[in-house]
């Protein structure tokens, strides 16, 4: 028996330790920015295309921003996996709606929905931003944005995302005149009719400036625009009057065609 | 930095440089004075600006003040923007393990010297431990730091006038500071060219 | 040879050889014992008439309710076992309002037309814990109002689950013979006060009782004030239009 002595003690002695307890987080942060911008007549909703986790690139094309149906567009922006899934959900109440109601869903109770599909996980939310884009049921542009649990609200212009403080008081001077008055005896200012020309230049700059200072922004651009049903796309299709480097492509309708145009303008950022 | 709040913006322009801050002095949330200037003169072409801890913006200033005279009275001369910011830096760097909560802002227009007769408009900023960057557009600092960087890097271009760089200036300054609680309550803009230094009190939204 | 009728008369949710669910067509007879029930759709709106049975003189004539408020774009009326009917309109009423909640807009009248009827076959044993479903079909018919961006409608549902729109429509005891009054004096660019004195006639004419404010209900959907039910002022003034 001498053999097998006697292990050490400490070998014996339960462990004095806690046990560690390990937990499960099921949200992360997937960097990047989306900003959508109304015009009178015509909608713009972008977002750069990087998907990051910490300091590294997952991807430098993922999709922030997703067609619904001829009129509205939808932007994501907070976790990616939140994000696809939140878009598949509404594309799906959007199929059923139009079953069961033999019209296509308006913006404004997409806007709805989207807030009641929000709030319905109030205490485990979809980690994401959202902003709506597209063309109301009168005509005109419209962007709605929304918080996490499907707070929102109709405004002129929103900016959302890892950029958003960037973004959002530059956008508050060029599209809502912020701090701005015009010279005495012209016209006063009124946000929302600025031409798409204007907007897509300051979309563009917003992007380029957020990609400049900030290492979640940057790789590609990608620029939704809707249009009102019967409004000339000349000012998008030329390409003379297209900033340099802009890839405008049509994109074909989803549902019977009533007449509204979405257009897909992409961009490369620094890949820096 | 978060206690008491406050921003500071300097831009280059052509022949010239704007330093801006707003007015805000604050406990956390709650707004205590609209006075509280954070952009200092060294001499009529140097001013700079400390947002940050508001004890170390009058420690800082008051000591800055004290090696600025004692240079002037040892050398003979202006302190150039170069040297006050090298100045600046090692005297943050002393206190690298208890620092000063404040990261300064410089503007200045250099004097011609022989050795250097154009000699180009100069910014500076610094962390809270001196280390410095010296850019050739802008620098921002404060609480409503990244709004500034957007809105800067927006509207900012090269070789501006004297009025329009004051324009893009209080620009940026406004509608950065209105996106932030704990910065606003009124700012202040100097220009400074060859000719004059022009110091403008900005109208602005007080909430 | 086949079971017997009555044989197949018990399960609500047995079918009989010949293809046939008595039950609810037992249901269907029903409403023929209902007050009739009268609905004309006008470009100008739709309106909706009820023949009220006062069956004695010391009922209060304004107690009794066949007209009700859907949403304020649409009311229906009813014919049968008006007590069926409550559980219809509270489930119509529901999701309309969820509807409203949900999508920031007002529902269709055809969707709510749907969702009443999607009520209509839920009956037969419930299995175990199932949701308690109702025992027996609906014993009511009714005429669905309203106006949507389609423009007006009236819908007619039955016991069946099934729904159809018309443009004219009569249900209850005297129907065939209203339904031929109104086959006879409609148009389609009937006016909305053509509509009032056409359903008061056609009730009239299928009325035991003489008709007056107390034994008849007129209400309307109309783009600019939707559904309302007609006051009595309004009421007898549309009468007084019948006698001359």
């Amino acid at each position: 028996m001498a053999l097998y002595s006697q292990p050490p003690m400490s070998y014996t002695q339960e462990p004095t330790t806690a046990p560690v307890e390990h937990r499960f987080n099921p949200y992360s942060d997937n960097g990047g920015s989306i900003l959508a911008i109304a015009g009178k007549d015509f909608s713009v909703i972008a977002g750069d295309t990087r998907q990051s986790e910490g300091y590294s690139i997952q991807t430098r094309y993922a999709r922030k921003v997703w067609q619904l149906n001829d009129k509205a567009v939808l932007a994501t922006n907070g976790f990616a996996a939140d994000g696809t899934n939140f878009v598949k959900r509404v594309k799906q109440r959007l199929e059923w709606y139009e079953h069961a109601h033999h019209k296509p869903m308006g913006l404004k109770s997409i806007a709805r929905m989207i807030q009641t599909m929000l709030y319905g996980k109030r205490f485990f939310p979809y980690y994401v931003y959202n902003i709506l884009g597209g063309i109301e049921e009168d005509g005109t542009g419209a962007v709605y944005s929304f918080d996490p649990v499907g707070s929102y609200e109709r405004e002129a212009c929103r900016g959302a995302g890892a950029a958003q403080s960037l973004i959002q008081p530059f956008l508050d001077n060029q599209i809502y005149f912020k701090n701005q008055q015009p010279e005495a005896g012209s016209e006063k200012f009124v946000p929302g009719n600025l031409p798409l020309s204007t907007v897509l230049s300051l979309v563009v700059d917003s992007f380029t400036s957020a990609t400049e200072r900030h290492i979640e922004v940057g790789d590609g651009l990608e620029i939704y625009v809707v249009m009102q049903k019967g409004r000339s796309a000349d000012d998008l299709l030329d390409e003379k009057k297209l900033a340099p480097g802009l890839k405008v492509e049509e994109l074909g309708a989803l549902g019977e065609g009533e007449g509204e145009r979405t257009f897909l303008v992409r961009q490369s950022l620094k890949r820096d | 930095m978060e206690l008491n709040g406050g921003s500071v913006v300097a831009m280059i322009g052509k022949d010239c440089v704007a330093i801006a801050s707003d007015l805000r002095l604050g406990n956390q949330a709650v707004g205590v004075a609209s006075n509280f200037d954070k952009v200092f003169p060294v001499n009529d072409k140097l001013y700079y600006g400390l947002p940050g801890l508001a004890t170390d913006v009058y420690t800082l200033k008051e000591h800055l003040r004290f090696r600025v005279n004692m240079y002037r009275m040892k050398e003979e001369r202006e302190i150039t923007p170069k040297t006050f910011t090298h100045l600046v830096s090692s005297t943050l760097y002393e206190k690298r393990f208890g620092p000063f909560f404040i990261e300064p802002v410089v503007a200045g227009l250099p004097t011609a010297t022989e050795l250097d007769p154009h000699p180009k408009p100069f910014i500076s900023t610094m962390d809270t431990i001196g280390c410095i960057t010296t850019p050739k557009d802008f620098a921002v600092a404060g609480t409503a730091q990244d709004k500034l960087y957007g809105v800067a890097e927006g509207l900012w271009e090269p070789d501006l006038e004297p009025e329009d760089l004051f324009e893009t200036i209080s620009q940026t300054l406004l509608n950065a500071v209105d996106r932030d609680a704990l910065s606003g309550w009124g700012a202040v803009v100097h220009i400074i060219t060859h000719k004059e230094v022009i110091t403008r009190t900005l109208r602005a939204r007080m909430d | 040879m086949f079971l017997t009728r009555s044989e197949y008369d018990r399960g609500v949710n047995t079918f009989s050889p010949e293809g046939r669910l008595f039950q609810v067509e037992y249901a269907m007879e029903a409403i023929k014992l209902g007050s009739t029930t009268v609905g004309i759709t006008t470009p100008e709106g739709v309106i909706l008439a009820v023949e009220k049975r006062v069956q004695s003189p010391l009922i209060e004539s304004s107690s009794i309710e066949k007209i009700m408020e859907v949403d304020s774009h649409i009311g229906t009326a009813m014919s049968g076992l008006t007590a069926d009917a409550r559980t219809m309109v509270e489930h119509a009423r529901v999701t309309s309002q969820m509807h409203n909640f949900t999508y920031d807009e007002k529902i269709g009248v055809e969707s709510c037309t749907q969702a009443v009827c999607d009520l209509a076959l839920r009956f037969g044993e419930s299995v175990e814990d199932d949701d308690a479903l109702m025992s027996r079909p609906f014993g009511v018919a009714l005429l669905i109002a309203g106006i949507d961006e389609k423009g007006p409608q009236l819908y007619h549902t039955d016991p069946s689950g099934t729904f159809v729109r018309y443009d004219a429509k009569a249900i209850g005891s005297g129907s065939d013979a209203a339904q031929q009054s109104l086959q006879d004096a409609f148009h389609k660019q009937m006016t909305l006060v053509e509509a009032h004195s056409l359903a008061l006639k056609v009730l009239k004419e299928v009325m035991e009782e003489k008709l007056d404010e107390n034994n008849v209900q007129l209400a309307q959907v109309t783009p600019a004030k939707g559904f309302e039910i007609l006051g009595e002022t309004e009421l007898k003034a549309v009468i007084e239009t019948l006698a001359a």
